[in-house]
Formats: structure tokens, sequence, C-alpha cells
């Protein structure tokens, strides 16, 4: 497994946002959170990178715990979050953006890297010197997993990346996190409210209700269990 | 025509200094939310440790070394100790420490050092250049305020623009969360902000005290116009800050040599209410909306 979530709680006073929520992701795989508005998702994705500290359960990266580990060494140790609502520095310009992604590594291809990013992603190319607020939604979600995937993480944890996108762009970049998925082994846990589109390139779908997990299944399988769907999926 | 030479070229002097210290207020403003109110009284005291090393030693360069230096490290000892705990917490708090900060120097300094003006030599000569047969006002001081100034801020947007370590800064400025997920050590950044501030604050002390008096209080208009030059440029602004010195130096002077040496503090209220009725993030404010 590259990450491993057991029986995580957390709070904020007296709410008890995560209740006990075990998951894991192993290399290769996507593992999708579902659920509706307040049921945690966004929660375990920030408990998991320390940006929140849980109250009790553990978060182990490659077996390692990292459960106390400051936030700013998470990327260090291989651990990339690409937080809900983008998450782009829009005052700094699209290549500042990408620096800050391989700031830490020391590689020397560090520069090709970039390059690679906007052959990736060709609407970033002819933007790199403009400010990160002059692009579109989902020029944006370009940006922030182009500058995650620089840092090289074994596990990538994307909260919401269809939140306010076309359905066009939505579908672009799920194809290529589940190509990079396919390709690189990188392991993806996925955040969704969009649970039809996310199913559709998860391998393990996992549901959560009032911070505790209901379902966890093979994403196939989620999809086809009416009931479940019905009841907490909205499709 | 001479009149009006002297008065710009001595509006230009006093304007890059109110820049330099607009500059350390938009520092850490940036960085941090906070309007450092202390930062006057730690120049005035980096300013008396200089003029100690000054007298001692009789050496300029070493007592300007002194002041840089030790405005760097009072600047980042007074972040990671005194503010740092009020950080995250409500603005008030902030300003009320930063107030108390501004309250604490000044009397520590007059304990330290007395309550008395003590002249500080000036490292240039103080007599005006003559040009043919008139005299410009600009002494061979001036120049040496103006370009210390200029070539400061020529640093300053060197490390910001050029180096990973100025993206990181900004980067912490501009979105802590983020900048952490990507691995900046945001809290060491916001430490070396106000102790470059901090160094700013200490040049600008230096300068304003050569060729004049110093005592506890010195800094106290200094920082008044400092920081109105500041919200000229909208607070989070580098160009704006060394802008809003400049127009805020020139205006006044223009308003002390034709008007009346009085007016000149109100002439610094009327532009500033004239620009926020106009424009009220400031002339040059960075900030774009953000989605949240």
């Amino acid at each position: 497994m590259v990450l491993e979530v057991k029986d995580l709680t957390t709070t904020y006073g007296p709410v008890t946002a995560l209740d006990g929520v075990s998951l894991s992701v192993p290399a290769g795989k996507v593992t999708a959170v579902l659920g509706a508005n307040g049921a945690g998702k966004t929660t375990l994705l920030r408990t998991v990178s320390g940006l929140v500290r849980s109250r009790s359960g553990s978060v182990l990266l490659d077996g390692q715990d990292i459960t106390r580990v400051q936030v700013e060494e998470m990327v260090r140790r291989g651990m990339a979050h690409v937080p809900e609502g983008r998450g782009v520095i829009a005052e700094l310009t699209v290549e500042e953006n990408l620096r800050l992604g391989s700031l830490f590594r020391k590689d020397a291809d560090a520069e090709e890297r970039i390059e690679e990013v906007y052959t990736q992603f060709p609407p970033l190319d002819s933007r790199r010197k403009r400010s990160a607020h002059t692009l579109s939604g989902g020029e944006r979600q370009m940006l922030v997993v182009g500058r995650a995937l620089l840092a090289k993480p074994k596990v990538l944890l994307l909260d919401e990346p269809s939140l306010g996108l076309a359905p066009l762009i939505v579908n672009q970049i799920f194809t290529l996190v589940r190509h990079l998925v396919d390709s690189t082994g990188l392991a993806v846990l996925l955040v969704e409210q969009n649970a039809k589109s996310a199913l559709g390139i998860a391998d393990t779908g996992v549901v959560l209700n009032l911070g505790k997990v209901v379902a966890t299944d093979d994403a196939r399988a989620l999809a086809a269990d009416e009931g479940l769907r019905h009841a907490y999926l909205g499709f | 025509m001479q009149q009006f030479v002297n008065i710009t070229l001595n509006g230009l002097t006093v304007g890059f200094i109110y820049s330099a210290f607009a500059l350390c207020l938009v520092l850490i403003f940036r960085a941090t939310r906070i309007i450092n109110f202390g930062q006057g009284a730690q120049a005035m005291f980096t300013t008396y440790i200089a003029l100690e090393v000054l007298q001692r030693s009789g050496s300029y360069a070493l007592a300007l070394l002194t002041a840089l230096v030790s405005g760097f490290l009072l600047g980042g000892i007074v972040e990671r100790v005194i503010v740092r705990p009020v950080e995250n917490g409500p603005e008030i708090n902030a300003v009320i420490v930063t107030l108390g900060l501004f309250v604490g120097f000044v009397a520590l300094a007059a304990i330290v050092f007395g309550n008395s003006f003590e002249g500080f030599a000036a490292p240039f000569g103080v007599r005006g250049i003559s040009v043919g047969d008139a005299t410009i006002a600009i002494t061979p001081n001036n120049l040496y305020n103006i370009v210390a100034v200029l070539v400061a801020m020529a640093l300053l947007l060197c490390l910001f623009r050029f180096t990973s370590l100025g993206l990181q800064m900004r980067a912490s400025a501009f979105g802590q969360e983020v900048a952490r997920l990507l691995g900046v050590r945001v809290g060491r950044m916001l430490t070396l902000g106000w102790a470059l501030a901090g160094m700013f604050g200490s040049l600008a002390g230096i300068l304003i005290a050569g060729g004049s008096f110093i005592s506890p209080s010195f800094m106290d208009g200094v920082v008044v116009f400092g920081f109105v030059a500041a919200v000229l440029g909208g607070l989070d602004s580098f160009v704006g800050a060394v802008v809003g010195g400049i127009v805020l130096g020139l205006t006044t002077n223009y308003v002390q040599g034709y008007v009346g040496q009085e007016l000149q503090t109100l002439a610094a209220l009327a532009i500033l209410m004239t620009v926020l009725l106009a424009k009220p993030g400031g002339l040059f404010s960075s900030s774009v909306a953000r989605r949240v």
C-alpha cells in the first residue's frame, strides 16, 4: 500500500468531522472518496496531508507513520495535495507557479520537466509569463495538476478537481489522471461530489456520510448498487 | 526656477527615504497582513546602536553595517518571539502588540541611551553643489541617501524577482496554505520578511539621522509619512510604496516651499484622502479577487 489511513478521527471543536475513517490506496490505483456536501471528504484530505491535526488514528505512507509530520515535510516524503478551489497562487505567473512545484527537488532536469508540463498542457505554454489569475478554470486545474506532478509524488490527493468545470474539461483531466496512474504507478486519492465521473476512472470507491465510511467497494460494483447510489451519491 | 529645482531635489531626497520606510511596512503587510507600528521605533533603536559604534570607532561604514545587521536581527527576533503568537489571531491583537513594540522601544531607548538629542555626523558633505554661479540645494549627502535607497531597492527587487528564496517569500505572502503544501517553510519566510523589513527600516533610520540629531522619538514623523506613502501605494505593492513615497516627498516639499511649512502635514492628509476617495485600494494594489 502506498497510502493507508487507519481509524482517522478529526474534530472541529465539538463537531466530529471524521469518525474513524479507514481506507487505503495501492500504487497504480485510484481510490475515489464520494459523498454529499459536509460528508467530511475535504477534511479527510486535509487531515491526511497534515493541514488539520487528527484527534486519533494514523496515516501511513509507504508503511511509515506520517500522522504527525509537518505539512511542509509531506511533499518531500512523496505526497502532493491539490486543495479544493484550484490552489493556484493567482499573483504569481504560470511559470512561477510551476517553479514552486519542483522547488525542493534538486534534480538537474527540473527545467526540462517544467517544459514537459507545457507539452502536456499546451494552453499553459502560451501563457508562461502571464499572471495566473488570467487563466480559465480548466487551465488553472491543468496548472495545479502539472505543478503537483513536478514534485514526483508517490501519492496525489485531488480535492474536487471537477468543481465548476465544463464536462468536457473534467473528462480531459480525469483521462489524464488515469493515464498517469496507469503509466507511472502513481497512487491517487480522489475526492469528488461528482460521483458518476469519479467512479468512471476509479478502481475503488469509498462512500462517506457524516464523517463515517458507509461503503467501500470496487468502483463498478458501487456504480451498479442502485440503493447506495440513490441514498448517498445522487445519481 | 532655481527655487523650483531646489525644492524638487529636496522633495526627491525626502521622498526616497519615505519610500524606503514604506517598503518595509509593505514587506510585512504583504506577508502577514499586519502593519508594524513598531517599525520606526525599531529603526530608531538600531540607529542609536549605530551611533555608539560611530562614536567609538569613527567609521561610518562600520556604523552602517551595524545598523543593517542589528535591524535584520531585531526584525527577525520581533517576529519570531513577539508577533508569531498573535499572527493568526484577530487583527486587533497584532495592532496592539506592534503599538506595544513602539512604546516599548521608545521607552527602552530613553532608558539606555538617554532622552536628549544627540548629533549624528553626516557621512558626506552637507553643502550644496555649485553649478556655474548657482548653488543647487542637493548635497553630496543627499545624493548618498538617494543612491543608498536605490541600491537597496534594486537588491530587494533582485531577491524577489530572480531567486528561489524570493519566489518562496512571495508564495508565502500570497498563498500561505498552498505554499506549505508545496513544501515552502512558510514560518521561516515570514521571519525572513520581518528581518528584511527591519533592515530596510534601519537603513531609513541611519540615512535620516546623518547630518541631523537623533532622539528616542526622531523616527515618529517618518513613520507617519512612510505609512501614508504605503497606503497611497496600496499597502501590498513595492512599486506603490516607492511611488507613494516620492509623490508624498515632492508634494509636502512644494507645499512647504510655496505655501507654508505649517501646512506640510495637512497636505499629506489631503493627498491621502484624495487618493483613497478615488481609489480605495490605493494606487497600485496588486491583490486580485480570489475564489474562496
